[in-house]
């Protein structure tokens, strides 16, 4: 019997919700992916810190409408220099000085970096939860079936605007050919007149700028703490990872593997157990796939 | 015996002093700080039995310290049994463990396994805080006091001894893996491994080894902290910052070095006692204080300091062989 037919009109508008919420939620994970990746795969340095600068831009967020009342969504315009030059500063002050060193040195660098973040956030803002709630949050939007609100739609469409313009850049200019040249062959890049240094200083900027982007979109959807930064730096690792490290395209499949993941693991299973799927679908790609999907196969053991 | 203990000159005063300071001093808070900077070393030691002697650097070992640590409390709390019985269970429960994650992450290398241990923990951490109905799920679990040997209840110049005991243990087992055969093939597989295997070293099965004795050791002391702080919630001791932790003294101390971890935890215990004192009227708490300094003491002595002070000691002394 052909199984569309027996699915009642009931399953199939529960299984659209299903779908339209694995989009707008891939999204948003993608446009965080893609900067860990991306730092990944041209410096060869995992950030452990990556989720910190998430929460840096959602507190950014809730800053900037809590005192001046401005909507997250143009706060993003503003959070992507901001971010830039905190990127900037942060490999100046803390990365360069580790980017030869071996991974343990740079496993507890970032590791380091993570925990003074979240800890300056909690000494100044303290820890109790925050919330931004624009108008557009209480904005209910139906087509068809399925019904979300406005904050998501804008979310995703600007993550995903953002994330294409960063896969363009890496493509078509002439920086990201230098820094996709660097992340192939360091060696051959430095030999060919490529200002290493640069190309790293420019990447973690870029990352940290798309991360902290990232930050701001989420701000009105979830609540910001010192720590909101955990939960989504561990998705970004599964996703990472599934998509193989350092690979931008496979980091955004990922995303929407996470994604459906996590909304399928919701709806059957309850929201409390959301995060066991995606932490035991990281375990079996690390056990059976570790280097991703779609990743060259012997990459985890070169200990890249 | 005296010949080897005369070689581990600074073991032998650490330790030694540790045993008789009870019989000195009798202040509550100060023999609390013993026993906590004990138990940090003795844990520190245990994680520098994976990540220091056989390079594998894990940011999940509060998985076994967790296991340990609610073994022994449920032992106590659901099954009215005495909490030796539940350090027994929580040693098999991480050998489990151990072998599990070692031979699942067996093929990773350096990020990949730090990511794969982390997976873990958070796996234990949200399955403990969801299984209500025989964890208690977030809330926690006190675990009863009650005064005795074999209820683990003791005074505090017991524990300092109970303490003690486990620090000497982990030690042992670092002095071994430094004079023993399995722990030359272990420095092997550290340095280079694709050296290691192809002199006909079983790497793989060795790693897995040395996971699982450092996560049985930690298991051990994850039981001693849990009836000695006599409470354990799933947050704390599953979280990746006591995993962190275990790192961080042994990486100040030296990885790779006997006394290292327990230079460490001296050093990073007290630091944190001194500053919960100070900062303890403050709003925001000390905890953020203490943890801003104690990622940039991580982030600068990994980066200037990367064999910590037991390595910066020797070479101290090598130079001053050399002039």
């Amino acid at each position: 019997m052909d199984p569309a037919r027996r699915l009642g009109p009931a399953q199939i508008d529960v299984l659209a919700q299903l779908a339209v919420a694995t989009v707008l939620l891939g999204g948003i994970y993608a446009l965080i992916a893609v900067g860990l990746t991306l730092i990944f795969g041209i410096m060869r340095v995992v950030n452990f810190a990556h989720g910190e600068f998430l929460m840096l831009g959602m507190y950014l967020a809730f800053w900037a409408f809590a005192l001046y009342a401005v909507d997250p969504y143009v706060v993003v315009l503003i959070s992507i220099p901001v971010f830039f030059v905190v990127g900037l500063v942060t490999y100046v002050l803390v990365m360069r000085g580790v980017i030869q060193a071996s991974h343990n040195v740079q496993i507890f660098t970032t590791v380091g970096l993570s925990v003074v973040l979240q800890n300056v956030a909690l000494v100044a803002w303290a820890g109790d939860f925050r919330f931004v709630r624009p108008w557009h949050l209480s904005t209910v939007i139906r087509a068809g079936s399925t019904t979300f609100n406005l904050s998501q739609v804008v979310a995703f469409l600007i993550a995903v605007g953002l994330t294409v313009a960063l896969v363009a850049f890496m493509k078509w200019t002439h920086a990201g050919r230098v820094m996709r040249a660097t992340a192939q062959d360091r060696d051959a890049a430095t030999l060919m007149g490529i200002d290493t240094d640069r190309v790293y200083r420019l990447t973690f900027a870029i990352g940290i700028a798309a991360v902290g982007a990232a930050g701001v979109l989420v701000a009105p959807l979830y609540a910001i703490y010192p720590t909101a930064g955990l939960q989504f730096v561990l998705l970004a690792y599964v996703v990472v990872v599934l998509g193989g490290l350092g690979d931008m395209f496979g980091a955004m499949l990922g995303s929407f593997i996470v994604a459906a993941v996590e909304v399928a693991g919701s709806y059957l299973f309850g929201t409390a157990w959301k995060e066991i799927f995606y932490f035991i679908l990281f375990i079996l790609v690390l056990v059976f796939r570790p280097a991703g999907l779609f990743g060259q196969r012997g990459a985890e053991t070169l200990g890249v | 015996m005296i010949a080897r203990l005369r070689s581990r000159p600074g073991a032998v005063a650490l330790f030694g002093l540790a045993a008789l300071t009870p019989l000195f001093v009798r202040d509550a808070y100060f023999l609390d700080s013993l026993v906590l900077i004990l138990l940090w070393g003795a844990l520190s030691a245990a994680w520098n039995v994976a990540g220091g002697y056989a390079g594998q650097v894990s940011i999940g070992h509060a998985s076994f310290f967790g296991l340990g640590a609610y073994a022994a409390a449920l032992m106590v709390t659901r099954f009215g049994r005495g909490p030796w019985l539940g350090m027994l269970v929580g040693v098999v429960l991480s050998l489990g463990a151990g072998f599990i994650i070692g031979f699942l992450s067996n093929r990773l290398r350096g990020p990949y396994f730090a990511l794969s241990t982390i997976a873990f923990s958070q796996v234990l951490l949200i399955g403990v805080s969801r299984w209500r109905g025989f964890t208690a799920g977030g809330e926690g679990i006190p675990v009863p006091f009650r005064p005795g040997f074999t209820t683990l209840g003791l005074g505090h110049i017991a524990w300092v001894y109970m303490a003690l005991a486990a620090a000497l243990l982990c030690y042992a087992v670092e002095v071994y893996l430094e004079r023993s055969r399995l722990g030359y093939r272990l420095a092997g597989v550290r340095e280079d491994e694709d050296a290691a295997e192809a002199l006909g070293i079983p790497t793989r099965r060795l790693k897995v080894l040395a996971i699982a004795l450092s996560a049985a050791l930690t298991s051990i002391c994850g039981s001693l902290w849990a009836q000695y702080v006599g409470f354990v919630d799933p947050t704390y001791v599953f979280s990746v910052d006591l995993s962190v932790k275990f790192a961080l003294n042994t990486i100040i101390g030296g990885m790779g070095t006997a006394l290292g971890p327990y230079l460490g935890s001296i050093l990073i215990t007290s630091l944190e006692t001194y500053l919960r004192a100070t900062f303890s009227g403050v709003k925001t708490g000390f905890a953020g204080i203490y943890l801003i300094i104690y990622g940039t003491v991580l982030i600068l002595v990994v980066r200037f300091v990367p064999d910590g002070l037991a390595g910066f000691a020797s070479r101290l002394r090598a130079r001053r062989a050399h002039a």
